[in-house]
């Protein structure tokens, strides 16, 4: 079960807008980090079920911090949440091993339909 | 004369702000890696809020490593409105020609090379400046109307921008990014200046965007 959610975004109305679309009765525990590098540290520390990740971001960039957190944790769940939507970013960070991209602004149902993806692979890990 | 952000958007607004020219200039890149086969490489946008007469100099220090520039400048209105200036590093324009010449489908024939700069770089131009503006629109539910583009060729930087363009009454609220193509030395900045007539719609527009996700 998806229980813990990092989410990775300088913007914090970004952050505000990824958690409003999200089940509000699935008791998540939200984390959050401004730039990709916190972004990494936090990974590590809390072990986040599922990972929302910005590409454009101060510091660390979310295709660094894609990279640092599958080379940390293979089976990592890394959903994409970009407004760069040009076919280069999108393969690029999908070669690193993002598990989905999501383009920016976010419409709830895709972002849901995401999460049931995410749910059904995480239990295949379990 | 410093003016305080916060007396003209709260925070929450200048952050949506901020993540709304981000989609849009996302969008932008999007538009022009179709059509140019290449990567732009995106910067985090920033938005500032000054008086119009300390426009020139804000933009000439940003621009300023660049020596030479080129600008393309469209206007455009709805209830959003103001200028949109793409500010262009020296030799974009030969780069962006060289760029093109890649693509199976251009016929460049043999204009004059600075015919041929005038062009690629409006109709680049056209393509970041309509679909950045377009987006911001569509999301606060606007639409707008342009002006064609107009240019200014690899000019010294100081030249290129004109003091007398601006009215010296009006509150500029500036929303800069920066960016470069991961292929060839082209970077450069868009800035779009739109002034306090647009304050008070902006600031109900950005709420109503915001109301989605409340």
């Amino acid at each position: 079960m998806i229980k813990k959610i990092l989410i990775v975004d300088d913007s914090p109305i970004a952050r505000k807008m990824l958690k409003s679309c999200l089940p509000k009765d699935q008791g998540f525990e939200f984390h959050e980090a401004c730039d990709g590098s916190e972004g990494v540290e936090k990974y590590k520390s809390i072990c986040p079920d599922l990972t929302f990740m910005d590409l454009t971001m101060p510091v660390m960039t979310g295709y660094e911090a894609v990279e640092e957190i599958i080379k940390h944790d293979r089976n990592a769940i890394i959903i994409v949440v970009t407004a760069d939507v040009q076919l280069k970013a999108i393969k690029t960070v999908l070669d690193s091993g993002a598990y989905m991209v999501l383009r920016k602004p976010l419409k709830k149902e895709d972002l849901l339909i995401a999460l049931s993806k995410a749910q059904d692979t995480l239990q295949k890990v379990e | 004369m410093n003016i305080d952000k916060t007396q003209i958007f709260t925070g929450e607004e200048l952050e949506i702000l901020q993540e709304i020219m981000n989609i849009a200039f996302g969008k932008s890149a999007a538009d022009l890696a179709d059509v140019i086969d290449t990567h732009v490489v995106l910067n985090v946008p920033f938005i500032s809020i000054m008086q119009v007469m300390e426009l020139p100099d804000y933009i000439r220090k940003h621009v300023k490593d660049y020596k030479n520039i080129s600008i393309v400048e469209q206007h455009f209105w709805g209830r959003f409105k103001g200028d949109a200036l793409l500010v262009f590093s020296s030799g974009s324009g030969k780069e962006l020609i060289g760029m093109l010449q890649r693509g199976e489908n251009v016929s460049l024939e043999s204009d004059p090379i600075e015919i041929l700069e005038r062009e690629t770089l409006m109709e680049v131009g056209n393509i970041l400046i309509g679909a950045c503006v377009g987006k911001v629109a569509e999301l606060l539910k606007d639409v707008v109307t342009y002006t064609p583009p107009m240019i200014v060729l690899e000019r010294y930087y100081e030249d290129a921008i004109s003091e007398s363009e601006f009215d010296p009454d009006k509150v500029a609220i500036v929303l800069k990014t920066n960016f470069s193509f991961s292929e060839g030395d082209v970077s450069g900045f868009l800035f779009l200046v739109t002034s306090n007539d647009s304050i008070q719609w902006l600031r109900e527009a950005l709420q109503i965007f915001i109301e989605q996700y409340e």
